[in-house]
């Protein structure tokens, strides 16, 4: 009987003893990564096809209308009608999007992953939020900013007249970021209730596609007042709406704004806000679901 | 009714989501009958609800969750394999695939759009809207199972062609009309009940030829892919 001779090794394991960085960060890079699967960058060729699509065909639009402005001291439309003109492809960037953002993680079940780190369920689903929200900005933000460039480049009243198109622009921005939140919190809470990227695409493009003719026929009823409330019938109108109220003849030339709204105005602003939050509260409703499984 | 259908119906109605396909039809349904018992002109609710909300919208959606759902959800979980190792010729495969996809959506579609037709116009008008809808849900269904058997993001490239060719582009350039299965439709529904209701600039015979040719087409389209398919992993 000889003792045993076998040792343990210390192999040179050692915890981790650096700062930990916590809740922001954590959210920073959810965020962050959000972005950039929305634009596809960080993957495939395939994963970049339909984003760019669509940012290719946007673009293509706003040179198309700085050039006719340029050329023939047109204006096609204004920074703010951009965004109505291009609701279409808003819905199918959302439709393509939101999918990739939360259906892949619920399909592949690694939410338990990341809810084992310092991060609250409603991060999670915000950081998301913010992320759609963030890149259907840019979608619509970057070509106001391209027709920007060439009116200010082509004006021919010096300074004051790059001031006047700067002053039309910022509240296109703004309208544009209105649309995104919307958009992204109504795509994303649809999304988020499949696993399944080809359901949730159809889903979001079905409710929002769905809604828009719910607008035509109630603004068709005999009735005055269902009239100037047919706009609460879909995101697309409701915006548009809010728009028109907020922002008046800069989105709707030729000052026949009130007659489509009444003087409902304030309760287009109300319910687009009560929209948003009811989306969010349910995406938040949803994740505390799918986090206690 | 073979297996290959029956494990088909199967696997669209035995999940919840599909309960997601039930609100299109019944919308087209309530706003039908709103109009009709407030008294609004059929003349402008017509081609609203008729052409704006069922061919352009119900009908083609609802041919892409299913169209895609039949064979492009058994793509994706790689069940696809069990049916493929199986001794069966592949036209049995794509065939009662494309007959239940069709037979569902026809359903669906037709039934609402005939009870639309009907309260807009005559129940000469909801029967061709039934009809030219069943003929656009065969070719829309073919369509989309190939797009299936093409790539492996079928319903982000559908959507490519409803919404923006036939929708965007369908709007501005009027030559990508006549490559349009819902133009298709609207011109066979037009002819079978001619109506102020429904407008479209493509010719019957067009229509009539080159909705048969979708059909068709795509469907051996499918089964020639089908043949020599390989089942890859998880898109990226």
């Amino acid at each position: 009987m000889s003792e045993p001779t076998g040792v343990i090794h210390d192999i040179g394991y050692q915890r981790y003893t650096g700062p930990r960085l916590g809740r922001r960060h954590v959210f920073g890079a959810l965020y962050l990564h959000g972005l950039r699967t929305a634009f596809g960058l960080g993957r495939s060729a395939k994963a970049k096809i339909f984003p760019w699509l669509v940012i290719g065909i946007v673009t293509l639009v706003a040179a198309g209308v700085t050039a006719v402005r340029s050329q023939l001291g047109e204006v096609v439309m204004t920074y703010a009608q951009f965004a109505d003109n291009m609701s279409w492809l808003v819905i199918f960037f959302v439709a393509v999007v939101a999918p990739e953002l939360v259906s892949r993680d619920l399909h592949s079940g690694v939410l338990p992953l990341y809810f084992s780190r310092p991060l609250p369920r409603g991060d999670y689903a915000l950081a998301k939020l913010a992320a759609l929200g963030s890149a259907l900005w840019l979608l619509l933000g970057a070509p106001q900013l391209v027709m920007f460039l060439g009116a200010a480049f082509t004006t021919k009243d010096g300074m004051s007249g790059v001031w006047d198109e700067l002053l039309d622009l910022l509240p296109g921005l703004l309208y544009a970021a209105l649309w995104a939140v919307v958009f992204a919190s109504v795509g994303l809470l649809i999304a988020s209730l499949t696993g399944k990227r080809a359901f949730a695409a159809g889903g979001v493009v079905a409710v929002f596609l769905m809604t828009a003719p719910i607008v035509g026929i109630l603004s068709i009823m005999p009735s005055r007042t269902v009239n100037e409330l047919a706009m609460l019938g879909s995101p697309t109108a409701l915006v548009h709406a809010v728009g028109q109220y907020t922002l008046g003849d800069l989105l709707v030339p030729g000052g026949q704004t009130g007659n489509q709204l009444g003087g409902f105005g304030p309760l287009y602003v109300a319910v687009a806000v009560l929209l948003v939050a009811a989306c969010v509260a349910l995406l938040f409703a949803r994740y505390r679901k799918v986090a206690a499984r | 009714m073979s297996t290959v259908s029956w494990i088909t119906a199967r696997g669209l109605f035995g999940r919840r989501r599909f309960l997601m396909l039930f609100p299109l039809p019944v919308v087209l349904v309530l706003l039908a009958v709103l109009s009709r018992s407030l008294g609004v002109d059929p003349g402008q609710w017509g081609p609203p609800v008729l052409v704006g909300l069922g061919l352009a919208v119900v009908l083609p959606v609802v041919a892409l969750i299913v169209g895609t759902g039949v064979l492009g959800a058994e793509i994706d979980d790689g069940t696809v394999v069990h049916i493929l190792t199986k001794p069966l010729p592949r036209w049995q495969i794509v065939l009662p695939k494309l007959a239940v996809a069709t037979g569902v959506t026809a359903v669906t579609v037709a039934v609402p759009l005939y009870v639309a037709g009907v309260l807009a116009h005559s129940v000469r008008l909801g029967l061709a809207l039934a009809l030219a809808g069943c003929l656009g849900a065969l070719a829309y269904s073919a369509l989309f199972l190939a797009l299936s058997l093409l790539t492996r993001r079928p319903v982000l490239l559908g959507l490519v062609y409803v919404l923006i060719w036939e929708g965007l582009l369908g709007n501005f350039v009027s030559g990508t009309k006549v490559l349009s299965i819902q133009q298709y439709v609207i011109a066979l529904a037009d002819r079978l009940a001619p109506t102020s209701l429904l407008e479209t600039s493509v010719s019957v015979p067009v229509a009539a030829v080159m909705t048969a040719l979708v059909s068709v087409g795509f469907t051996v389209l499918a089964i020639d892919r089908l043949r020599s398919f390989s089942v890859a992993g998880e898109t990226s």
